[in-house]
């Protein structure tokens, strides 16, 4: 039985990477994180449906987050930037500071963030537009300990609280969100596939994960555009602010252009990822 | 006695200092306190014991007479094995845990099965707490062949002795047996390397003991491709490769979902090989294996074989044969073998020590 779901699951993954996902599979099975039985979840990744997905989980640094369709699936490279950007600052509880996530999806960028500083260093607010992300960055801040608000003890703590909006919307942000500003860091990984490329995307993204959380129009910068008229309108970074925006395969130029033009900036870098891509661009105040 | 005495003055001293030097020699010491009391105790008893000798009621007689010698034989073991054992240094690898990795060799698909064998023989001396110790073991890694079995695996054994136990199971097991798969009835010859590492925790240099590397000298890669990448692609991607530049070590490790996971696992083996070379290079300068019958050095000896036919298993080194295969394989006999060669090992140290003080 094992020898033909790895045969079937060989066929579509090659046999190394299916003999790890089995591996995977079966230790979600023996720790009861999964009620689901090997032949479905086989069954369910031959259509192409994502790993993570089926497990329910993904680790994204030292933390385990929950996954859930149609929210997206935190990508390795989003986890090596944050993880960077975590080491580059050094926030503390006496002096505080207050970021700003735009699309949040699962949460994982603040939460690691939260995760990575140290208590009351930081009070993180997670912009979605999508209900079905906001229930999940909430339970996955409860996964990692996060509250919503200080619960009134002494004890410094790290907060995480979520904000139903649009961002591109022309009353963007609602006065609760802006009552939090300054900011002092900004981060996004907002939507950057242009629709040529979205139509090309292979089946376990394009059928499984909310096309609004990767589709941007037709060149993909349609949310770089709407940041840069956010930080240069409405005032809401802190003095010395930072902004790390995560970018598509081929777009760092052209974001790095995008976030200078605005004039808000010091100085802009970009940074390479592990594979090799130019993926995030920094933006100091 | 002296060592008495500087013994009473450490534990002055550590109430004043807690220092944690001072509390592992202090540890060091115990057994031989430990010992040197009972020797005295027992020293006592007997001379309790002679007058009673010419008790006029026989019977009280023949009491007295037998305890006599069994004190005198309790002595004369702590002469014979007790003392002299006691005055080997203390093992300098006493606190460490051990990694073991595990490669099948020569046998293919069956070789790869038999390896499968020798982890749960493993896994079993530690979940049946054979050897008394309180050992948890993990495998950290493991590449399973396609036709079952195992290619190779590294399991992680934590606890206090674990790398002392163990270390002489490194080498290649032999196993010589009819493959299942096997129609004709023939006997195969398969093998699996096995190496032992110390294993130390992550940035807990042991009390004056510098760092085994810095992060300056480690490459750390990703490996594979990504193709565009980031949104455009959600394959699970967790496989590190780190390399150490003065050594040209690589380690690789992908078996977690985790690259964080995989990153602190490729440093933790990384770091088992550098203190191994450390710890090795340390022994050649001490010579201490010199005449000792257990070589530490060559892991491409053959040490050990199973052979099914005759339901036997042979350790090579110290010409231990023992028809306990069943056992050794399915319970707890390969604790024979474990301390036969521990044994061994001590006693040719004892023999280098006596050597050294004749010249
Ligand atoms: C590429 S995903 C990134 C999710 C998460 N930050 C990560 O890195 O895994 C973009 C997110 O932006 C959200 N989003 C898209 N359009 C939005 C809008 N106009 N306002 C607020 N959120 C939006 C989507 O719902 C999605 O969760």
């Amino acid at each position: 039985m094992f020898s033909r779901l790895l045969a079937t699951l060989s066929s579509a993954l090659g046999t190394p990477q299916a003999l790890r996902e089995l591996r995977w599979m079966q230790a979600a099975i023996d720790s009861r994180a999964s009620q689901l039985s090997l032949a479905d979840m086989v069954a369910r990744r031959l259509q192409h449906e994502p790993l993570q997905y089926i497990l329910g989980t993904q680790p994204f640094g030292p933390l385990n987050l929950l996954v859930r369709p149609p929210v997206l699936i935190p990508r390795p490279e989003t986890e090596h930037w944050a993880t960077v950007l975590a080491e580059s600052l050094s926030p503390t509880a006496q002096k505080p500071i207050s970021l700003l996530d735009l699309g949040t999806g699962s949460g994982c960028i603040p939460l690691l963030l939260c995760h990575l500083w140290p208590p009351g260093s930081v009070k993180a607010h997670a912009v979605d537009i999508s209900p079905h992300a906001l229930t999940l960055a909430q339970d996955n801040a409860a996964l990692c300990g996060i509250p919503s608000q200080l619960d009134g003890s002494k004890k410094p703590q790290n907060t995480f609280t979520v904000f139903n909006s649009d961002f591109l919307a022309e009353d963007f942000p609602s006065p609760a969100l802006r009552a939090n500003s300054p900011f002092d860091v900004i981060t996004s990984n907002p939507p950057y596939i242009p629709w040529k490329e979205y139509i090309e995307l292979p089946p376990s993204v394009l059928d499984y994960e909310d096309r609004r959380a990767l589709l941007a129009g037709s060149s993909g910068l349609d949310f770089y555009h709407a940041i840069a008229r956010l930080v240069s309108h409405k005032n809401l970074l802190a003095p010395s602010a930072i902004v790390a925006l995560e970018v598509g395969h081929n777009q760092a130029c052209a974001v790095e252009t995008i976030m200078r033009d605005t004039g808000c900036f010091r100085c802009t870098e970009i940074w390479t990822d592990p594979w090799g891509k130019q993926r995030t661009i920094i933006a100091r105040k | 006695m002296d060592l008495l005495f500087k013994y009473s003055q450490i534990s002055e001293d550590v109430s004043l200092q807690d220092d944690k030097v001072v509390l592992r020699r202090f540890k060091e010491l115990e057994p031989i306190e430990d010992a040197w009391n009972k020797w005295l105790s027992t020293r006592k008893e007997l001379d309790d014991a002679i007058p009673m000798l010419a008790d006029p009621d026989p019977s009280m007689a023949s009491l007295a007479d037998e305890e006599v010698s069994a004190l005198t034989e309790t002595l004369s073991t702590f002469l014979q094995s007790t003392f002299p054992s006691l005055l080997l240094p203390p093992s300098p690898t006493a606190h460490l845990s051990a990694l073991m990795e595990l490669k099948s060799g020569v046998g293919g698909s069956e070789a790869s099965l038999f390896l499968g064998d020798l982890l749960r023989m493993y896994q079993r001396l530690v979940n049946n707490n054979t050897m008394g110790m309180n050992w948890t073991a993990s495998v950290v890694a493991q590449n399973d062949a396609e036709g079952g079995g195992v290619k190779d695996a590294t399991v992680e054994f934590r606890g206090e002795g674990a790398y002392d136990a163990l270390r002489w199971e490194s080498g290649v097991h032999r196993v010589q047996r009819v493959p299942a798969t096997e129609t004709a009835g023939r006997t195969h010859t398969s093998t699996v390397a096995v190496v032992v590492l110390p294993l130390v925790e992550e940035s807990s240099p042991h009390d004056g003991e510098e760092e085994l590397f810095t992060m300056d000298e480690i490459k750390l890669e990703v490996m594979r491709s990504r193709g565009a990448g980031g949104q455009h692609v959600n394959k699970t991607e967790s496989a590190v490769r780190l390399t150490h530049i003065p050594t040209g070590i690589t380690v690789s490790m992908q078996d977690q979902r985790s690259q964080h996971q995989n990153r602190r696992l490729a440093f933790q083996v990384l770091r088992s090989r550098l203190l191994d070379i450390k710890l090795q290079r340390e022994m050649e300068a001490r010579r201490d294996t010199r005449r000792s019958l257990v070589k530490g050095a060559d892991r491409s000896e053959k040490i050990r074989t199973y052979n099914y036919a005759q339901g036997r298993v042979t350790d090579h080194r110290i010409g231990l044969t023992l028809k306990n295969l069943h056992s050794v394989l399915e319970g707890d006999g390969l604790h024979a073998f474990i301390e036969a060669v521990g044994r061994s090992y001590k006693e040719g140290l004892l023999a280098d020590m006596l050597e050294e003080k004749e010249k």
